[in-house]
């Protein structure tokens, strides 16, 4: 049961194109996992659409001939054939099925690399607005108390982790400003996660501090 | 417009009443897909270009750049007619959609990198799909595929076999009928079939 949702606010943003590539995927892939923000996606599509489509700027005649006849004589936009690609990433021994977004952009998933401790993680190419991450926890695994330059969102993909606030299960998505600080943690269970992030994180505790080159491999 | 005879602006009218009717716009849609009839297209175009111009304009606040945006988004319609789903909503909706990725793309197109993600990754409208795949989500995003494989042995034949193509040899249900030499609808069916049997029997075992 996914009980962390992106906002309202957001989903119509989203909804809108107006948030970043990079966040944006981590929400497109939040809407495959959960049915009830896909339901509130259809309902914004039509709200956006109904205000949108609302008033009307009237062409001309004649630029409407001619863009038709323009449009009667192009030829068909390339079209996009979606696969079932291989949904299935494998990492540390398990097996793990990739929501749809996510396997649909599977190519944009780099290597994996090992981060410290029981930390791994795997960068996705998706613009140079934002920064995005598959991140793999293992049992008992933290990652150091930072806090947030920018908008830092993380959706669990499979498995569980804490923080400070709450625990965290398949599906549930959390949107984090430089306002918060956390240090995530897994317990009995590992943890896949997808973060995007537009700025690098800041490590705000002791030792930690001395791991700030670390953000930049991070979150680059 | 001022040439427009009493008469003229009045059909206009009509015809612009009738095409807020969404059946009667799928119905001019299914008639792109069908038969590229232009004269479907055309009053779909009356239509919606002007709404198009006022939302790019808005958008963009250049005329050329809200230009291009329609004519793109209407050079889709156009030519994806047949990908418009009746059932998954509105053919205004849809066309608002398809405007939306256009300018997702425009805004990026000289800021970024060739190979960012492009709104037709995110938002696959599209895309020459599987609807069902997507219908069924709940199954393959909750179920690894091992537990799948243990349980699919159970299938009957002609459903395994439609499984095993789409799932493991990642065929679209398209190729799925022509390699079978089966109906569309019955690849789709037992697609369908299938998955819910799967389903029960993964909940029996859970
Ligand atoms: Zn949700």
């Amino acid at each position: 049961m996914i009980k962390s949702h992106p906002s309202e606010a957001n989903l119509f943003q989203y909804v809108a194109g107006e948030l970043s590539a990079g966040l944006s995927l981590v929400m497109a892939t939040h809407v495959d996992m959960c049915s009830q923000c896909q339901a509130a996606v259809a309902d914004i599509e039509e709200t956006l659409c109904k205000q949108e489509f609302g008033s009307t700027e009237p062409l001309e005649a004649l630029n409407c001939e001619q863009m038709m006849a323009a449009i009667f004589a192009s030829s068909a936009p390339k079209s996009v054939v979606r696969t079932p690609v291989e949904s299935m990433l494998s990492l540390e021994g398990k097996r793990f099925n990739l929501p749809n977004t996510l396997a649909r952009n599977r190519d944009r998933i780099g290597p994996w690399s090992h981060m410290v401790g029981k930390l791994w993680r795997a960068p996705m190419q998706v613009s140079s607005d934002s920064s995005v991450n598959l991140i793999y926890m293992a049992q008992g695994a933290t990652v150091p108390e930072h806090t947030h330059k920018g908008t830092e969102a993380t959706l669990v993909v499979n498995g569980t982790f804490n923080d400070e606030h709450d625990s965290y299960h398949d599906g549930d998505f959390i949107l984090l400003n430089e306002k918060h600080r956390h240090s995530p943690q897994t317990q009995q269970e590992d943890c896949l996660t997808l973060a995007s992030l537009d700025a690098p994180l800041h490590f705000t505790s002791g030792i930690s501090r001395l791991l700030n080159p670390f953000s930049s491999l991070f979150f680059r | 417009m001022q040439m427009a005879s009493a008469r003229e602006t009045q059909r206009k009218v009509m015809t612009s009443a009738r095409t807020d009717n969404a059946d009667y716009a799928a119905d001019l849609l299914a008639q792109v897909a069908a038969t590229q009839s232009r004269r479907a297209f055309s009053e779909l175009f009356r239509h919606f270009a002007p709404k198009l111009q006022a939302y790019a304009t808005r958008q963009f606040g250049n005329e050329q750049t809200a230009m291009d945006l329609v004519q793109e988004t209407m050079t889709n319609v156009w030519h994806k007619a047949h990908l418009f789903k009746p059932d998954k909503g509105s053919p205004s909706t849809w066309i608002f959609t398809i405007a939306r990725n256009i300018r997702f793309d425009i805004l990026r197109k000289n800021k970024h990198r060739q190979n960012d993600l492009s709104a037709d990754e995110l938002w696959p409208i599209l895309a020459e799909n599987n609807e069902s795949l997507d219908d069924d989500y709940s199954l393959d995003g909750k179920v690894l595929m091992q537990e799948i494989s243990s349980y699919y042995a159970q299938l009957p034949d002609a459903q395994r076999e439609v499984i095993e193509r789409i799932y493991i040899e990642g065929k679209s249900q398209q190729e799925v009928s022509d390699s079978l030499g089966i109906p569309l609808g019955t690849v789709k069916s037992r697609t369908r079939l299938a998955l819910k049997k799967l389903k029960e029997l993964i909940t029996a075992h859970d």
